[in-house]
């Protein structure tokens, strides 16, 4: 059937007074409360309301009830004196790999007292894995589940899409930043949302960098919380310095964006569930196996003596440029695998507060994680080549210049 | 009507001098690194719930003075509301940071605690925003009413 433009017209008047209730607008106070999140005058100390919530949060579930309260009793109380008795061979290379690497006191074997020194897979892997990450994820997916389905993460969007245009993105940016703060790995798939190469490009970059994931949190929080926020605070400077940068060396285009922003909703709790299955569920597929890959292969490497030909030959770098004992070594090489699983590593190794935090700050900006590295393959491999390239000289640069600052006030 | 509205805006004024004078106080105990307690009231000495904690605390109270002056225009009124919720942000953190802590039985204890522990936990000293919630809440159920009645 062919309408003409009138009768067209006229049927969609019909259609329209049947679906559409016309009456007069009034401004609600829902309305008033969106547009005050927006506005940098109100909407910033809200934004700051809101990171102050989810971090209290994430450290009281994640770190207090259940990494503190529960699982550190479980697998240092428990689970691995019982392994370290019933496992046959102590002192032996599958025993120091699968269960406690241990350490040598005059000529004698001397097993660990806890799961962060121990390094076995089935221990300082499992615990990790369940003990610290697990709980870290759960949380913090959850919360950004009900932000999202609150309609707050839009009203961010906008409100620091000012601040991004400096490093070259816009608003939508911060989508992919906050869910690296879970895993790197859905985040270089998000980084999708960006429309211009030079934009996905500046952001795979600068999340690989300069964003520690879920898991990584988990276990500063757990090992160096005095230090995490100022190692938080290298991070976000970094960010901003290094996207400034790139945004001016890149070429390109970065376009603006305008987002549709819903009004304030009550969050159906069967959409969390579903989204935070889903997201808990594909982290631990991607990050349960390369924690304990991560600990067979840096356990082999200790144990084959490479981690200390490696830490003698780069000592020059370590020491002199760096400003961290040379035994870093280790947990660099580990970071490639797993970056929390680093961390874990670094803390049992001696060394003064600021070594710690530029020990840790170097851990986090170098190379990402195996799992990021291959999602950032799948987007392609020259923007991998680029990334790596950009990361090289960030770590170095900044490496150098965190260990002048410590030097500058007298710290380290 | 007018009256009402009066009465409302002195006791929205006075919360929000109340909640500047925490938000300050905060902020300078914890500039200063050593927590402090009077009696039932302790003010935090950390960076992050006395620092961080306090410009939240602070925030809150300047947006109850700004909305204050004509509480039934709905702009005002979301500026109250939006103080309170800030208080509740605080508030909400800080209880569930002792919930957190009173479940577990410590270090060397059994799994779970014991009732006097796990009672101990919520005894005094409150930080500021746990004596500010009830006020935030009254104020937030009178914006409420008003906007309904509209």
């Amino acid at each position: 059937m062919k309408l003409s433009p009138d009768e067209r017209w006229n049927l969609i008047d019909s259609i329209a007074d049947q679906v559409v209730t016309y009456g007069k607008y009034r401004h609600t106070l829902k309305d008033a409360i969106g547009e005050l999140t927006v506005k940098p005058m109100t909407g910033i100390p809200i934004a700051i309301a809101v990171l102050y919530g989810f971090w209290s949060v994430f450290g009281s579930f994640a770190g207090t009830l259940c990494t503190d309260g529960f699982f550190v009793k479980l697998f240092d109380g428990y689970w691995l004196p019982w392994l370290q008795v019933v496992f046959p061979g102590e002192g032996s290379w599958l025993y120091s790999i699968l269960i406690d690497a241990g350490g040598m006191t005059n000529g004698e074997f001397i097993l660990s007292d806890n799961c962060f020194e121990a390094f076995g897979v089935l221990t300082s892997g499992l615990f990790v894995a369940i003990g610290v990450v697990l709980p870290a994820i759960v949380i913090f997916y959850l919360m950004l589940t009900l932000l999202e389905d609150i309609g707050y993460m839009p009203r961010l969007a906008v409100l620091i899409d000012t601040v991004l245009h400096r490093i070259g993105l816009h608003g939508y940016a911060i989508v992919p930043t906050i869910l690296s703060l879970g895993c790197n790995v859905p985040a270089v798939t998000a980084t999708r949302i960006l429309e211009t190469r030079k934009q996905r490009f500046i952001m795979m970059t600068l999340l690989a960098i300069f964003i520690p994931c879920g898991a990584q949190l988990g276990i500063m929080e757990e090992v160096i919380p005095d230090l995490i926020g100022y190692v938080l605070l290298y991070l976000v400077i970094g960010y901003f310095i290094f996207g400034f940068i790139l945004n001016k060396i890149v070429p390109g285009r970065s376009p603006e964006i305008l987002i549709d922003v819903p009004p304030y909703q009550k969050p159906m709790m069967a959409n969390v569930r579903r989204k935070l299955w889903m997201r808990v569920s594909s982290f631990f597929k991607v990050a349960v196996p390369f924690v304990l890959l991560g600990c067979v292969v840096v356990n082999v490497l200790y144990l084959a003596g490479f981690i200390q030909w490696l830490g003698d030959i780069l000592a020059p770098v370590f020491v002199g440029w760096f400003g961290v004992p040379k035994e870093t070594a280790g947990p660099l090489v580990a970071a490639f695998l797993r970056k929390d699983l680093a961390v874990a590593q670094l803390s049992v190794i001696e060394m003064t507060q600021y070594q710690m935090l530029s020990a840790v700050v170097l851990v986090s900006i170098y190379f990402p994680c195996v799992a990021t590295f291959a999602m950032m393959l799948k987007e392609g491999w020259k923007e991998l080549i680029g990334s790596v390239a950009v990361l090289a000289v960030v770590v170095f640069l900044y490496g150098g210049i965190i260990h002048l600052i410590g030097k500058l006030i007298g710290v380290a | 009507m007018a009256e009402k509205n009066n009465f409302a805006m002195i006791c929205i004024a006075i919360l929000g001098l109340v909640t500047v004078a925490f938000g300050l106080a905060d902020i300078l105990v914890s500039a200063v690194g050593d927590g402090t307690g009077l009696s039932i009231l302790e003010i935090p000495g950390d960076m992050f719930r006395g620092g961080w904690g306090g410009f939240i605390v602070l925030f809150a109270g300047l947006f109850y003075l700004s909305g204050c002056k004509n509480v039934a225009e709905v702009h005002n009124a979301s500026k109250v509301a939006m103080g309170s919720v800030l208080i509740w942000i605080m508030a909400g953190t800080d209880i569930f940071a002792m919930i957190t802590e009173s479940i577990p039985g410590g270090e060397d204890g059994p799994w779970f605690n014991s009732l006097s522990g796990f009672l101990g936990t919520y005894a005094p000293p409150y930080a500021p925003a746990i004596f500010l919630l009830p006020f935030s809440l009254v104020v937030v159920y009178y914006i409420l009413k008003q906007e309904r009645t509209k």
